[in-house]
């Protein structure tokens, strides 16, 4: 399935998942959305893959270096 | 005005996430680690400037993203305008499955969401330039709206959208190489 409604929410497809478009868009897309299933699963794919990229960037941060940031500026007060 | 005496118990909580987005502009731990301390010097020193009650953290990464920029790209002060090549929309999505049934598609993405392991989607980042890199790192890892990333990297909020849009469209086809590497997708697979 594909026409200009696929076409419109496909371009708008990142500013909706990033909640970065007008309500009236929105309500839109949200239409389109629970009559195409091909868009839906395309949206929802892209949804779960953003998740996935933000948990999997994630580093674990060495508690030494943390407590040496906080000696760092422990040091910088003491001298200021 | 803050004061600089509560700097560590205001600052200190966004360590960590300056940390993970300082690994994937530096690529390694040992300069993530001189960039993460010498952003929270500047911030301490400056703290005195900082407007208590707006937003904090996009305050830390401004500066990181300066130092980041001042330090290691010592030609430009801007960053590097690279291009990236045009890539199709859902690249990563349409190319998963084009099994005969859906629920073999659908079951080809659990597989390609499940089994891309953190060095690919950092890989997937890291191969992005620069000036598409710093924008996805903010809004996929920090979680920055549009408008914080221009006022953080000084660019028009049209310029950060079109960033953002192009570099996560790369970072799929990177992360689409990444599954056929790792045999999660089906050889000569395409979704039509």
């Amino acid at each position: 399935m594909s026409g200009h409604e696929c076409d419109d929410a496909l371009t708008n497809l990142y500013q909706y998942l990033d909640r970065e478009i007008e309500e009236t868009t929105t309500a839109v897309i949200r239409a389109h959305l629970e009559d195409c299933s091909g868009c839906l699963k395309s949206f929802d794919f892209e949804a779960r893959l953003q998740i996935v990229v933000r948990e999997r960037l994630a580093e674990n941060v060495p508690d030494e270096f943390l407590q040496r940031l906080r000696d760092a500026i422990a040091r910088e007060a003491a001298s200021s | 005005m803050a004061d600089q005496a509560n700097f560590e118990q205001d600052a200190m909580q966004y360590a960590r996430q300056l940390y993970s987005a300082a690994m994937r502009m530096t690529r390694n731990p040992s300069d993530a680690e001189d960039l993460v301390q010498e952003t929270f010097l500047k911030a301490y020193r400056a703290y005195h400037t900082f407007e208590e009650g707006t937003n904090l953290k996009a305050w830390l990464y401004r500066i990181l993203t300066n130092t980041y920029i001042n330090k290691y790209r010592k030609d430009s002060r801007r960053p590097s305008e690279v291009d990236l090549g045009s890539v199709e929309d859902l690249y990563l999505y349409r190319n998963i499955g084009s099994e005969e049934s859906a629920e073999a598609a659908r079951s080809t993405e659990e597989r390609v969401l499940d089994g891309l392991v953190e060095s690919d989607i950092k890989k997937a980042v890291e191969d992005l330039p620069e000036n598409f890199r710093l924008p996805v790192l903010l809004a996929d890892l920090a979680g920055f709206s549009y408008k914080e990333i221009a006022d953080i990297l000084d660019i028009p909020i049209g310029t950060v959208m079109s960033r953002l849009h192009r570099g996560r469209k790369a970072m799929e086809k990177s992360l689409w190489d990444y599954a056929v590497e790792r045999g999660l997708v089906p050889e000569g697979a395409e979704r039509p």
